[in-house]
């Protein structure tokens, strides 16, 4: 369970490396790295991203396997699922986007006996969301199709996710957008956020009700614009296949990527997000989509 | 030339000073439950209680110093139990830890926060 601690660097190794070593002090308080050791499980050359299972990065995340972006394409073009790799997760200077960077292949035996997880098939914008039944914090059966009329903003979430960057960051900055829009009751009232676990076993109504409280500071009248839902495995599947939600669960640990998708008032998808976003961009395009019309879209 | 050189360890130490400051450890000797759960501290907590994230909905408090005062930050008691309850059962934008931790883990970190002064 054990790894090495940081270590301060005590010993000096020449001028050349004295400069390496202030060029990075002067990045400490923008980036922080940590190194990883993990397995490729799986790549994708359309977004640069390879899943890497790896053990427990102290500062950073626990034992998992997730999603990472690499800058390089031909990185991502060289590894195969199966390659044991190592490398360094760069956490940006908002520490709100990561990617890793100095990818080495320590081990390419065991490469392609690893069984790829079949790609989702997401939705494209201007296509139809599939209306599945929810059951919100209250134990009230909810649709998507209920929020016919308004724009709809849904992301994806479980309560117990550990990981500042990921759900927290999630659920604050849907947060942020529920009290700005509440600031414009003609925006209020046409536009809905919802937040979906995938982790329905755990996130029970009652267990989503204190959740969602938790970022109403308190105000239940929140819920009438924002409900905290989950559903049944099946159900989820289809909604995490249309959105491009993909999530793993093992040992009460869920690897997941992130998923925004706004649904316009006429219930087809505007817009998809991962990793790349702001709230204010959220909420300006889900305002933005409240007010126009589907024959304005098609314009 | 040696004034360049002296520049340079100036720096150099100045680097070192930086990054020794990052965390601040406990000075007494750690038993090996303590060891234990400053691993499980560094792994699971320090990311959020060390160096929040600016937009996190609520800031997470700091805990260094935790069982020194008479009340936890969310104004029980400052004893094990009430710690160990909100690791297990979150507190707030906090997140249960429930089936993630084991028992005797929760302990551990317990034991260590008591010596994160």
């Amino acid at each position: 369970m054990h790894s090495e601690k940081p270590q301060c660097p005590f010993n000096v190794v020449g001028a050349i490396g004295l400069v390496l070593l202030l060029a990075a002090s002067v990045g400490c308080n923008r980036t922080k790295k940590y190194p990883l050791q993990g397995e490729v499980v799986a790549k994708n050359t359309a977004t640069n991203e390879i899943t890497v299972k790896h053990g427990d990065i102290p500062g950073f995340m626990p034992a998992m396997a997730m999603p990472y972006r690499v800058k390089d394409p031909a990185v991502v073009q060289e590894l195969q699922p199966g390659d044991k790799i190592a490398a360094e997760v760069v956490l940006g200077k908002d520490q709100s986007d990561y990617w890793l960077e100095d990818v080495r292949i320590t081990d390419e035996s065991a490469r392609g006996q690893a069984k790829p997880p079949a790609a989702p098939h997401m939705l494209m914008p201007g296509e139809r969301v599939p209306d599945v039944a929810l059951i919100n914090q209250d134990g009230r059966t909810i649709h998507l199709s209920d929020f016919a009329g308004k724009a709809l903003l849904v992301t994806f979430i479980y309560t117990r996710c550990p990981m500042p960057n990921f759900c927290p960051r999630l659920s604050s900055q849907f947060a942020r957008i529920h009290d700005e829009l509440k600031r414009n009751p003609e925006d209020y009232s046409k536009t809905h956020l919802l937040t979906i676990s995938f982790d329905p076993k755990y996130d029970t109504p009652a267990v989503l009700r204190k959740y969602g409280l938790a970022y109403l500071d308190g105000d239940q009248s929140g819920f009438s614009h924002w409900d905290f839902a989950s559903t049944n495995p099946g159900d989820l599947a289809r909604v995490a296949q249309a959105f491009g939600l993909q999530y793993e669960e093992e040992d009460n640990q869920i690897s997941h990527n992130m998923s925004i998708v706004l649904i316009a008032p006429d219930g087809t998808v505007a817009k998809f997000w991962s990793t790349d976003w702001t709230w204010t961009e959220l909420m300006e395009s889900t305002q933005h989509a409240a007010h126009v019309t589907a024959q304005d879209r098609g314009k | 030339m040696i004034r360049g050189s002296l520049l340079l360890v100036g720096f150099y130490a100045a680097f070192i000073l930086m990054a020794c400051a990052r965390k601040e450890q406990p000075s007494e000797p750690l038993s090996n439950a303590e060891i234990e759960g400053q691993w499980l501290y560094d792994t699971h907590c320090a990311e959020c209680h060390e160096n929040p994230q600016p937009d996190l909905h609520k800031q997470p408090p700091n805990l260094h110093g935790l069982f020194l005062r008479k009340s936890l930050p969310s104004g029980v008691p400052a004893e094990d139990e009430q710690v160990r309850e909100t690791i297990i059962e979150g507190r707030g934008t906090m997140p249960a830890f429930d089936r993630r931790l084991r028992e005797e883990d929760v302990k551990d970190l317990v034991k260590y926060l008591r010596k994160l002064k």
